[in-house]
């Protein structure tokens, strides 16, 4: 446009504005919305466990299971067979947005471990990932606990 | 200052054209906004729930923004690729548009990265926004580069910059380094596409430190190593007319500079109450290898302080800057339209411009005619055409419609028509000649309205 025709300033605002905000639109629905099943869960060969005394006390460490934020890796308690104490003992924590979402996530998970008794937990909304790998690492856990 | 001309006796000739290089920048400037955007689109896997939207959006405003804000310094580092090529006013029209959408993209990336993060987090946005400025890295210099970011972009506005000095919106102008300083290391510290991807990393600091680099050598080192080579010092002021002054700078080894008649370059004058900004004047003349000579009008307070410098001070100079040069040229025939103070670079234009050159000076009385004498003298050698456009005795304004204009000049269509003057005159002449039938690129100008 010459620099010397007349410019219709509204015009230019409002185009930009749809233009932005629709190219906004566009892009983020294009992406899946569901989360997608953990791509790698390498499996390493740590899962170990420890037997207690006479008291039928178990504590095993499930394998770590690598999600997109880091590694997830459980240690689960068992009396008697029960699930008595579920802790991550590796979890994402690079940054304050790691640490924000684990602070709620985890203590959540745990308590659900706890009440089902088993890795069928829910997903905690908000952190998909940290929920995925804590669920895998905690069933490789109760695999090797109960083999 | 007497000039000797050389007579040159060349056939007038169609000019080869010059291609701007405006095309390929402009594709280079939006083919980086397109690699930022991708960086988003590889580095995310999916879009989850309101949150998801909320920070994927504002992710996106905050790439993009980044990325403008390297683009706008970029800009106007004064890169003679981009001031002399392509225009130093066009350029700037670009910083000022790029600029108000770069700071609507602020306010966007602000606004939804902190409502996806509460939506998240479930908490309310005040305490969100609270967390995230006191506690996580890097953040309490965003904040501080936002705020600068805001206050330069509200200091722009024209609403802003009629009520306050130019000085004032120069000093806070100049605060946007800093803020981009502030504001790069929340980018890499905090951005969901550069934690872990060092090689967007790497390019993000490229493209940052290329931006510096630029503006250290073309803003600061250039212009010092010019000045130190080139002394330059005031050697005279005339009158030219009521409010009118010329004043000639010599300088040493000023065939070096490359300066064209038609360009400009940004003034400082270390004299009395001149203060530290700069100010552009046209050369209204071609220079010599020894002399340059600018010619202001005294309009307000810098100005009519330029008519008062006395003969040895000291002059910094930056440039040579402009694009309404001789390389615009489409046609063998040029009509140079000048309005009262706009006869300045065109004086320069008409001694040197080659071909077929015809000049109309618009002015009010024959007294603000500055420069007449020597614009007849140019005519007399080189076999030229002065027109002049007065009021009447009874204060009737000429007209310069497309009628008129067909009327003097028959084959105005095959005229390159070079256009300085009052931005109102230069627009009420562009909708005339574009009546007549002149084409848009055969119509040159050079204006700062942003």
């Amino acid at each position: 446009m010459h620099s010397l025709k007349k410019n219709r300033p509204l015009r230019r605002i409002v185009l930009a504005s749809a233009a932005t905000v629709s190219g906004m639109v566009l892009l983020l629905s294009l992406k899946p919305h569901s989360a997608p099943t953990v791509a790698v869960a390498v499996p390493a060969p740590s899962g170990s466990s420890s037997a207690g005394p006479a008291t039928g006390t178990k504590t095993v460490t499930g394998d770590t299971v690598q999600t997109r934020w880091g590694p997830v890796q459980v240690r689960i308690t068992l009396k008697s067979g029960k699930l008595t104490e579920v802790t991550a003992v590796t979890y994402p924590q690079d940054n304050p947005r790691d640490q924000e979402i684990n602070s709620f996530a985890l203590p959540r998970l745990r308590s659900e471990a706890l009440q089902a008794q088993s890795a069928d937990i829910d997903t905690v909304s908000g952190a998909t990932y940290t929920s995925d790998g804590y669920r895998q690492s905690l069933q490789s856990a109760l695999d090797s606990a109960s083999s | 200052m007497t000039t000797v001309y050389e007579r040159r006796t060349e056939p007038a000739v169609a000019p080869a054209v010059r291609r701007s290089p405006a095309g390929p920048v402009l594709v280079l400037l939006w083919g980086g906004a397109a690699a930022v955007v991708a960086l988003w689109w590889a580095d995310t896997g999916s879009v989850v729930g309101t949150a998801g939207w909320l920070t994927g959006a504002g992710r996106i405003a905050g790439l993009l923004c980044g990325y403008s804000c390297a683009v706008l310094v970029g800009l106007m580092a004064r890169v003679p690729l981009l001031e002399r090529r392509i225009g130093s006013d066009r350029v700037a029209r670009w910083h000022a548009m790029a600029g108000r959408y770069t700071v609507c993209l602020l306010v966007v990336h602000i606004g939804l990265i902190l409502a996806g993060y509460a939506a998240q987090d479930r908490a309310s946005l005040w305490h969100e926004t609270v967390t995230v400025v006191l506690d996580y890295p890097e953040m309490l210099k965003a904040t501080a580069g936002t705020v600068i970011l805001l206050a330069v972009g509200i200091t722009s506005a024209r609403a802003a910059r009629r009520r306050t000095s130019y000085e004032f919106w120069y000093y806070v102008h100049l605060l946007t380094y800093a803020a981009v300083f502030l504001a790069f290391g929340h980018q890499l510290a905090l951005g969901n596409d550069f934690n872990g991807n060092s090689a967007a990393t790497a390019a993000w600091y490229v493209l940052y430190l290329g931006v510096a680099a630029l503006v250290a050598w073309f803003r600061i080192l250039a212009p010092v190593r010019l000045n130190l080579r080139h002394r330059l010092r005031v050697e005279s002021v005339h009158r030219e007319a009521p409010g009118v002054y010329s004043v000639v700078v010599r300088g040493r080894h000023l065939g070096e500079l490359g300066a064209r008649a038609g360009q400009f370059f940004r003034w400082r004058f270390f004299g009395e109450g001149m203060g530290w900004t700069s100010t552009p004047y046209s050369l209204s003349a071609p220079p010599r290898r020894d002399l340059m000579r600018i010619t202001v009008k005294a309009l307000g307070g810098h100005s009519a302080a330029v008519s008062l410098l006395r003969p040895g001070t000291r002059v910094w100079a930056e440039g040579p800057y402009g694009s309404l040069t001789e390389d615009r040229r489409t046609a063998p025939k040029s009509l140079l339209i000048a309005g009262g103070v706009g006869i300045t670079p065109l004086r320069a234009l008409f001694e040197t411009l080659p071909g077929d050159v015809t000049l109309l000076y618009r002015a009010r009385t024959a007294e603000d005619l500055a420069l007449g004498g020597e614009l007849e003298a140019i005519a007399r050698w080189r076999g030229a055409r002065v027109l002049y456009a007065l009021n009447g005795p009874d204060g009737r304004r000429p007209s310069l419609s497309a009628r008129s204009l067909r009327a003097t000049f028959p084959d105005l269509a095959g005229h390159d028509v070079y256009i300085c003057g009052p931005h109102a005159f230069a627009r009420e002449l562009y909708e005339a000649l574009r009546t007549a039938g002149v084409p848009d690129r055969r119509i040159h100008h050079e204006s700062f309205e942003l």
